[in-house]
């Protein structure tokens, strides 16, 4: 992206021929780097045990043992599993935003007092990391009788992501003009109304980004689930997957094999709601 | 009535907001809070209290400087790096091109798995003896002796603050794209109108624009970074003696290993004093920015 | 919009089935028993499984509920609880002295009928003793041994070293057979860095306490055996990174055939097996002339929840059906440990003739002194002392100031 500024002099074509190409190249880089250590688990998932270890080793597999893929199946429940971590992910993604769309509505379109107060404590909340709150949360679960359900770890998971969401939120609200609101109120809708049918279809990016981080970070979640479910029929993936990781060894081609079935809805889940990234604004065609 | 209802109803949309985090964040913290300041036995229980002793114990070890210096490190080079880069990637990804969808797909990738088996990962492309680095290169005929790739901590701790950068991207990336999208395209229009060339048009208009987003995601980005856990834990668990650990795995290191919850939950309240004065002097100075 | 509400409702109805699905187990008049278990490996689970399976059908009266955390979280998720006050009634993992200091177990005479407990192996026993109780009953052992490449040692014409002095020839000759190879496996990591304390103090004469339980980090066998062991990493004859590649890793490039030499327990060989290295097993080398295992113990202890008559029965019965002779053999074969109880070691060693070399030599180990208060501290302590060496410190220094932390506190 560095050619020279006198380059609008040259035939327009050229020019966008040759930032066509660099585009295509850096992107292409991109997702190399970025799918490179997916690569590695790939094939790492296809060894044997005694290939992922052996000197001289291989890119690729010599054998591929695609039954690593099956045998996951067989030896741990993941079907359940994987159920879990949807359920968990995407209960968190659900109470975070309806706890917080309404809160960052407040925020963007009325005022009042303490408005700045409220926006200080929901980054101070985020500022202890998990691990450190752990004892304290499993109190909390204790006297709602949460401690061992998926219920539970919804909560929590929606409570960790509100300060993204309620700041997130509030940014997109305030970036869109209320005129649209205004008209509709005038035309009979109460607030309520105005704000699901015509602030959050306009708002869709914002929000689309939101649902996919509160997503992502829940179905990653691993230090409070662990502490927080006992029982195996609970367990979300990432906490599932330790039955690989032994005492003695770490069966690396099963918990990667078990790990590139994880990563299947997130990207699943994305592709579905990516559109809504671009063609966010009801004008349309917004970019150039 | 309809006056002390205007006055109170901002207050109920917020409600929900302020009960769930209330009881699943806020009573926690005050445990943190409580313990630090108390005699905790080996195995957690509260035996009394202690004032500062757990604080001065903290702050009497040797190493407890050079944690909070590869905190420093880590939090400045993961963030400064990734809010770079990520920012550069979503200028990109922005544009329309073919495969767009596919590209965009693939940046999640790296968010879209655990940290625990990223970090894993991670390790498998390194390691001297079957690390997929050197057997990539090897093959590729461009070394022909296997490389030790982490040769001091100092390496090591590199590589985790590239994995870290690695997996941070996909959030700034993000945020950034959502905040592209809201840009009125007239303002573009205008300037190209003024015939603006593109640094001038980013520096102008796009970079002003996508700031306030921006501005709040680092701030989280900040915090996250700063009590991130897996990736260290998972490559070197802060080995050896210190010199790659940051606050969060030493602290767990006291709490779960040396039986010290009282010093850990200490070292998690420093921790929390130094991200409230970082943040608050990051937010201040770049809402004055705004401001003018 | 349409599309929007739709999504929620789905949500919201996955979210209610969710909460069907874990809905507290009545309890019926049963008595409750929680357990926490270890997971050894991948066949744990399923282990347990089988096992509340058999004992909840001989026993219709007991509801046993038995959770296998592996070993990277259990003390997380053990202490969590505890300092809720939810402590297991059973839990099976390495250390006790914790515990038993804040006074939260029953000693095991309390929960364990006299027939089982005079199954497991004085010595053993005496390793859960503080104050002239034993407080916790072991449920396994292991023994750490010399493991190597016959294969690599044959073909380099190195003999098996038993002293220190042949070691350092054997690592020296390895090495000029072929630089590609890996002499001496060393691991100083903060997973179990003070074992490699244990193998070159303990066979130097040294260790962490003297004959009356006094800590002697500090003491000068214990120097020189440090310094012995960073003196083979600088002279280039072990793995490349000591701080931070773990027993595993070392494991791994044993089966790999890139590792000459190391330090392991048992278990080793079934993975070597698998992996078709042809190894042997011998003492470790030792510079005093009597070489010392190191044994590994974990155990079973009993939080003091106030039980019943009835509960505490419950207890004793759960252990009883844990160490019949038949299903505690197959408890320790499951996972290729070594048995901590008389008869399951006469079943073993009757069973198959190199594990009863194995039963021999957990006989004569040394275990670390988990029974002492400061253990957690020490155990990281040496750690650091260990790495601080590998950084180029002095070992001298670093063992100096942590015998004075330690004895000093």
């Amino acid at each position: 992206m560095s050619e020279p500024k006198n380059s609008l002099k040259k035939p327009v074509s050229a020019k966008k021929v040759i930032l066509r190409v660099l585009l295509y190249f850096v992107v292409l880089d991109v997702c190399v780097i970025t799918l490179y250590p997916y690569f590695v688990m790939f094939c790492t998932a296809l060894k044997s045990r005694a290939e992922i270890f052996s000197m001289n080793g291989t890119v690729l597999p010599i054998t591929a043992v695609w039954s690593n893929f099956i045998d996951i199946w067989k030896r741990a429940p993941m079907a359940k599993y994987l159920l879990n971590s949807v359920l968990i992910a995407g209960g968190s993604t659900l109470i975070a935003m309806i706890c917080g769309i309404p809160a960052a509505y407040a925020l963007a379109r009325m005022k009042f007092k303490g408005q700045t107060a409220f926006l200080g404590f929901i980054i101070v909340s985020q500022m202890f990391a998990p691990v450190v709150l752990l004892i304290g949360i499993y109190k909390v679960m204790m006297s709602l009788h949460m401690t061992n359900s998926i219920i539970g770890l919804i909560f929590i998971n929606a409570a960790f992501n509100q300060a993204f969401t309620v700041w997130l939120l509030r940014g997109t609200f305030l970036g869109i003009s209320p005129e649209m609101e205004q008209a509709a109120k005038i035309d009979g809708c109460n607030k309520m109304q105005a704000m699901f049918r015509v602030l959050l279809p306009v708002a869709a990016p914002g929000i689309v980004t939101t649902l996919i981080f509160i997503f992502i970070n829940a179905w990653n979640e691993y230090t409070v689930a662990l502490t927080l479910i006992s029982a195996d029929t609970l367990k979300p993936l990432t906490v599932g997957i330790n039955i690989f990781n032994g005492y003695n060894m770490i069966e690396w081609q099963y918990l990667f094999a078990a790990s590139l079935f994880a990563v299947i809805p997130v990207v699943i889940l994305f592709m579905c709601i990516e559109k809504n990234l671009v063609s966010g604004l009801a004008s349309g065609g917004v970019k150039g | 009535m309809k006056k002390k209802w205007r006055t109170a109803e901002p207050y109920l949309w917020i409600l929900p907001s302020v009960i769930l985090m209330a009881i699943f964040i806020i009573v926690p913290i005050f445990y943190v809070f409580k313990m630090a300041v108390s005699d905790v036995s080996k195995t957690g229980k509260i035996r009394g209290f202690a004032g500062f002793e757990n604080f001065s114990s903290v702050l009497s070890d040797a190493s407890f400087g050079m944690v909070m210096k590869n905190t420093l490190i880590w939090t400045v080079a993961v963030v400064g790096l990734s809010t770079i880069l990520g920012f550069m990637l979503a200028l990109i990804l922005n544009n329309k091109f073919r495969g767009r969808k596919i590209a965009r797909a693939i940046v999640v990738f790296p968010w879209a798995t655990t940290l625990v088996i990223q970090a894993s990962v991670w390790n498998f492309i390194i390691n001297t003896d079957y690390g997929t680095l050197n057997t990539l290169l090897l093959r590729l005929g461009i070394i022909h002796q296997a490389i030790n790739w982490t040769p001091t901590p100092a390496a090591y701790f590199a590589w985790e603050i590239a994995c870290g950068i690695f997996v941070t991207i996909p959030f700034v990336t993000f945020t950034v794209l959502s905040g592209l999208q809201s840009i009125d395209n007239s303002f573009y229009e205008a300037a190209t109108v003024d015939g603006a060339n593109y640094w001038q048009k980013l520096f102008k208009i796009t970079i002003p624009l996508v700031r306030p987003s921006l501005t709040v995601s680092t701030v989280l980005n900040i915090i996250y970074v700063f009590n991130s856990f897996p990736i260290i834990w998972t490559m070197t668990k802060g080995d050896p003696a210190n010199h790659t650990d940051t606050l969060v795995t030493y602290l767990y290191k006291l709490a779960f290993y040396n039986g010290r919850q009282g010093e850990a939950a200490a070292v998690s309240v420093i921790g929390f004093l130094f991200l409230l004065i970082c943040a608050s002097a990051y937010m201040i100075s770049t809402l004055k920015k705004e401001g003018k | 919009m349409k599309k929007f509400v739709a999504l929620l409702l789905a949500l919201t109805m996955i979210l209610a089935l969710g909460a069907c699905g874990n809905s507290d187990k009545a309890s019926d008049g049963k008595v409750e028993l929680n357990v926490i278990a270890a997971q050894y490996g991948t066949n744990t689970a399923a282990w347990w499984d089988n096992f509340v399976k058999e004992f909840e059908a001989e026993y219709e009266n007991i509801d046993l509920n038995v959770e296998v955390v592996s070993w990277n979280d259990i003390s997380t998720k053990v202490n969590t609880r505890i300092s809720n006050d939810e402590a297991p009634d059973i839990l099976n993992i390495d250390v006790f002295a914790d515990y038993q200091a804040d006074g939260l177990l029953l000693p095991a005479k309390d929960y364990v009928s006299e027939e089982t407990y005079n199954k497991m192996y004085p010595a053993f026993l005496e390793q859960s003793e503080i104050d002239g109780t034993v407080w916790a009953i072991p449920d396994l052992a292991s023994a750490r041994a010399l493991y190597y490449n016959v294969d690599i040692l044959k073909a380099a014409d190195v003999e098996v070293p038993t002293t220190w002095d042949e070691l350092t020839a054997a690592c020296k000759a390895l090495k000029e057979y072929d630089s590609n190879i890996y002499p001496w496996g060393i691991d100083m990591t903060t997973d179990e860095g003070q074992a490699a304390f244990a193998y070159y103090t303990w066979n130097n004469g040294g260790g962490f306490v003297d004959e009356d339980g006094n800590w002697t980090l500090n003491s000068a066998e214990n120097v020189e055996a440090i310094e012995y062991a960073i003196g083979l990493v600088n002279a280039g004859y072990t793995n490349t990174d000591p701080a931070t590649e773990t027993r595993y890793a070392l494991q791994d490039l044993f089966c790999a055939g890139q590792l000459a030499m190391m330090i392991a327990p048992n278990q080793l060989s079934g993975l070597a097996k698998a992996a078709n290295i042809n190894f042997a097993v011998a003492e470790i080398p030792s510079n005093t002339g009597e070489s010392v295992s190191a044994g590994v113990m974990d155990r079973f202890m009993c939080f003091d929840n106030g039980y019943s008559d009835e509960e505490l029965e419950a207890i004793k019965t759960f252990f009883d059906f844990f160490y019949d002779d038949a299903r505690y053999s197959d408890w320790v074969i499951m996972e290729d440990f070594l048995p901590a109880t008389s008869t399951g070691g006469e079943i073993m060693a009757a069973a198959d003739e190199s594990a009863a070399a194995w039963v021999d030599i957990v006989g004569s180990s040394k275990f670390y002194p988990t029974a002492k208060a400061e253990w957690a501290d020490v155990k990281q302590g040496v750690i650091k002392a260990e790495q601080t060496a590998l950084l180029g410190g002095s070992v001298k220094d670093a063992l100096d100031e942590l015998q004075a932390q330690i004895a000093g506190s």
